[in-house]
Parts: structure tokens; C-alpha cells; sequence
């Protein structure tokens, strides 16, 4: 087996690249906070590093590209049970590649420079029909399935087993009722009650969860930035 | 020419005042051997774990959404560390589902090397690391699927969730026994609440590296955070007493 990047980079090197890593860090942090304009746009450098970062980032979409196409690909070849999704999935993603890139609004070659403009026409069509008509809806019938999912949990939520599962269910069905416009007319004072219970207890333990999330995301990146010192 | 950008300037000091805290209170706090209190989730890992090698069965984990820079992300693969350890002591395989391609090689890397380590790298497989989708919805149907066709007997849902959350949670309660879950997005929480046997609430995502690793400095530094916390809740307090009296002036002066 081949040694994995961890292995081949190590000793000094390792050391070398958490210092980066750290330098760059901070640096990202400190220009939060401080404007410098003089001699060098500092604040237009960090803007302009960000989208060094995001083209070198994008190298890897290639390799989850290929990611994608060696498991299924092996799906296919070792004539697993999965294989005919493992087709679909491979003859789909690779045919909107290549329509997309022809004929898709975003297309490389949106002035028709140097394909014919007959042929970006031609596949004007597929691309809509593919995006439109087949990727669309299948991608909205995934997100109406969470109708049904909140239907289920909700269920399994709402018993009232023990205290703290009683004032969910409690508090989740005054919240229901507050929300229903007929029951809105015939009881306006639940109003002022689902609007009390999402105002108060509700934002009081919200805010509770953000205050530890924030310290700990402060001390947590603080430590990530750090790491070099530790391990070095 | 320096200057500090206005409105940011007692966020910095701040931000400078909290971390002295967090480095001193660690410095002082890892001379001693401290306990964090009990996360229950955190303690059933090795258990759940154990359970899928005798069921002959996978293990299911998934960093969400998230790209490497996104600090559940980072705290989610923190605890992958940890879950490819045990997994590779136990001799199960683990399946990774990633929706960021940057997240899926840093993925790669630390379940091939926790096999490595365990001296187990026979086990190791590239298909255990699997890239799914960017798209949101796309993933979640990806994510569900793997579920429906691996039936993982632990399934770990760490990292940055949104809408996908309840779909994926909701498909792999019909097929797993065991389900942990932990996001930093208070909006999804009931929903992993509902559908999970353990979760990581918030900021215990973040103690969990330290909780697993029970690396001493690592422990402190949830103490400083801990110190750091008591500070802004102050604060906060002060705030709010003064704005109640009609004092204006230390509210702005957090605004500065």
C-alpha cells in the first residue's frame, strides 16, 4: 500500500506547514480587526488570497470526481446488485458535464467563439430537458420527502413519556394551535402564549447554545492555530 | 497607514482578553488531573462501536455539509480520528460520506492512516471514503441510500446540517440501531434530537476531541473555555443591569 500524505510528510516538513498554516491564520484573524492601506493594501491582499484559496480548493473537485467514478465503476465491473444505479449514476453525470459545458447558461463557450453556434442550439434543448424536466423535479421530490420525515419524528417526539418530553409536547401544541388560523380566530389569547413560549424560554435557551457554540469555536480555533506549537 | 476599523475595536480587545483567560486557565488547569462531566453520547462510542463488530455490520459517518473551514466541520473530523481508531481496533469498516470534495481527502487521509496505525491496513479500502455531492438534496438522497443498501449498524451525523438533517437522520433510524448526532445549527437540533439516540449539543461537539483523546492540556483547554463563558455571561449581565438603570455608556463602549 502507498504511504498516505501524513507519512510522506513529516519531521520538519510537518513542522514547516502548521507554521504556514498558523501564520496564515492569524493573519486572516488580525485583518478583521485592523485596516491597513499603507504601503500595501493589506485588506485587498487577504480579499485577493481568498480567491487564490477557493481556485486551489476547486483543484480537489476533480478528485471527487474521480472518487465517484472508481466506486462505481467498480460497482459495474464486479457486477454488484447496485450496478444499474451505479450506470445511471455514471451515464448522468458525465452526459450533463458534457451538455452543460456546450449548452448550459454558465457554457465555456457562451459567445460561440469556437464551437458553431448551430451546434450550442442543438443541445440548448437536451441541457433544458436534463436540468429542468429530470433534475429539477427529482431534487424537489427529495425535499418534499422531508414533509413526511417531520411527520414521523414528530410523532416520535411528541409522547409524553417523562417531564421534560410532557412540556415539548405541551409547548409544541400550543405552538400548533397558535400557528392555525381557524383556531387563531376562535382563541385569540393563544397568541399572545405561542408568541410568549417562542419569545422567551425558547430564545433564552437558543441564545444559551450560541453563547457556548461562539467560546467554543473561539477556543477551538485558537487551539487549531496553535497545533504547530504543540506538535512541533 | 495602521488603524483599527471602527466598531471592531473592544471586539478585539475582547476577543484578546478571552484568550489570555483560556491560555492561562489551560496552563494552570492541565498541572492537574481534571474530568470533564459526562457526555453520554461520547461514552458509548467504544460500546456501539463493539456492538457493530459483533454484528458484522459497518460503521456510517458523515461529516455534513461543510467545507474544511468551517469550524463543525473541523470539530466532526476531530472525532473521525477517534471513530477510525476504534473501528480499526475492532476490525469494522467505516463509511464515509462526504459532500465537500476538500472535506473527502482530508477524510481519506484519516481513516487510511487510524487502519495504518491499528496495523489493520488490509482493511482499508478507497470505497470506504466516498464522495456523494455538493448538492444538498442530491446528498441527502446519496446519504439515504448508502443507509438503505449498507445498513450500518452506528451511524454518526457530525458537522454543519441544514434541511438534509431530518432526512437522512429519519432513514438511517429505520435501518441502524444506533444513531449520534451533533451540529452547531440550533435549528436542526430538535430534529436530531428526535431522531438520534445521543446527541452533541452545540458546543459539546467541540469538546469532543478532548473528551475522547483525555489529552490533559486538551481537557484544561475546556476549562478555559468554561472561564472565558462565566466572562461573557458578566458581561452580558452588566449590560443588561446598566441598560436597565439608563447607563448607555458601558453598552457602547462594547460597541466601540
Amino acid at each position: 500500500m502507498s504511504k498516505s500524505l501524513s507519512e510522506r510528510i513529516s519531521g520538519p516538513w510537518q513542522f514547516l506547514m502548521q507554521l504556514i498554516i498558523f501564520l496564515v491564520g492569524f493573519f486572516y484573524a488580525i485583518i478583521f480587526y485592523v485596516s491597513v492601506d499603507e504601503p500595501v493594501d493589506v485588506n485587498q491582499l487577504a480579499r485577493d488570497g481568498v480567491i487564490y484559496f477557493s481556485i486551489i480548493g476547486l483543484v480537489a473537485f476533480a478528485l471527487g470526481a474521480i472518487n465517484l467514478t472508481r466506486i462505481h465503476w467498480r460497482n459495474i465491473s464486479n457486477k454488484r446488485p447496485t450496478r444499474p444505479y451505479s450506470i445511471v449514476l455514471l451515464v448522468g453525470m458525465y452526459s450533463m458535464f458534457v451538455f452543460g459545458a456546450i449548452a448550459s447558461p454558465f457554457r465555456l463557450d457562451p459567445s460561440a467563439s469556437v464551437l458553431p453556434a448551430g451546434f450550442i442550439q442543438t443541445f440548448i434543448p437536451v441541457w433544458e430537458f436534463a436540468y429542468y424536466k429530470m433534475f429539477v423535479p427529482v431534487y424537489a421530490m427529495v425535499f418534499a420527502l422531508l414533509g413526511f420525515y417531520i411527520a414521523s419524528a414528530a410523532y416520535r417526539a411528541f409522547r409524553a413519556k417523562t417531564v421534560d418530553s410532557t412540556i415539548m409536547l405541551v409547548s409544541g401544541i400550543l405552538i400548533i394551535l397558535g400557528m392555525a388560523p381557524a383556531v387563531e380566530l376562535a382563541v385569540p389569547q393563544l397568541d399572545l402564549i405561542r408568541d410568549w413560549i417562542l419569545n422567551y424560554p425558547n430564545t433564552a435557551g437558543q441564545r444559551g447554545i450560541l453563547l457556548g457554540l461562539s467560546l467554543g469555536i473561539i477556543a477551538f480555533s485558537f487551539d487549531r492555530l496553535i497545533a504547530f506549537k504543540r506538535r512541533g | 497607514m495602521i488603524a483599527l476599523i471602527d466598531g471592531r475595536i473592544a471586539q478585539a480587545f475582547l476577543l484578546i482578553l478571552i484568550l489570555v483567560v483560556v491560555s492561562l486557565v489551560t496552563r494552570l488547569g492541565s498541572r492537574r488531573t481534571l474530568t470533564p462531566r459526562k457526555l453520554a453520547g461520547l461514552d458509548t462510542f467504544d460500546d456501539a462501536i463493539k456492538s457493530a463488530a459483533q454484528m458484522k455490520r459497518p460503521v456510517f459517518f458523515c461529516p455534513g455539509l461543510g467545507d474544511v473551514g468551517s469550524s463543525d466541520t473541523l470539530a466532526a473530523l476531530a472525532v473521525l480520528k477517534q471513530v477510525a481508531r476504534l473501528c480499526a481496533e475492532n476490525n469494522v469498516p467505516i463509511i464515509v460520506g462526504n459532500a465537500d470534495f476538500n472535506v473527502q481527502q482530508v477524510t481519506e487521509e484519516i481513516v487510511e492512516k487510524a487502519y495504518k496505525d491499528a496495523g489493520k491496513a488490509q482493511l482499508y479500502s478507497p470505497e470506504m471514503v466516498r464522495y456523494i455531492s455538493g448538492r444538498q438534496f442530491a446528498f441527502a438522497a446519496g446519504i439515504m441510500g448508502i443507509l438503505a443498501r449498507e445498513r450500518p449498524a452506528v451511524n454518526i451525523f457530525l458537522g454543519e446540517y441544514t434541511a438534509e438533517a431530518l432526512s437522512i437522520s429519519e432513514a438511517g433510524r429505520a435501518v441502524s440501531p444506533i444513531q449520534f448526532a451533533g451540529t452547531s445549527n440550533t435549528d436542526q437540533l430538535p430534529f436530531f434530537v428526535a431522531t438520534c439516540d445521543y446527541v452533541l449539543l452545540g458546543e459539546e461537539m467541540y469538546a469532543a476531541e478532548a473528551y475522547l483523546d483525555k489529552n490533559p492540556e486538551k481537557v484544561a483547554a475546556l476549562l478555559g473555555q468554561d472561564v472565558g463563558k462565566f466572562i461573557a455571561v458578566l458581561l452580558i449581565l452588566i449590560s443588561a443591569l446598566t441598560l436597565t438603570f439608563g447607563v448607555e455608556a458601558f453598552y457602547d463602549l462594547l460597541f466601540m
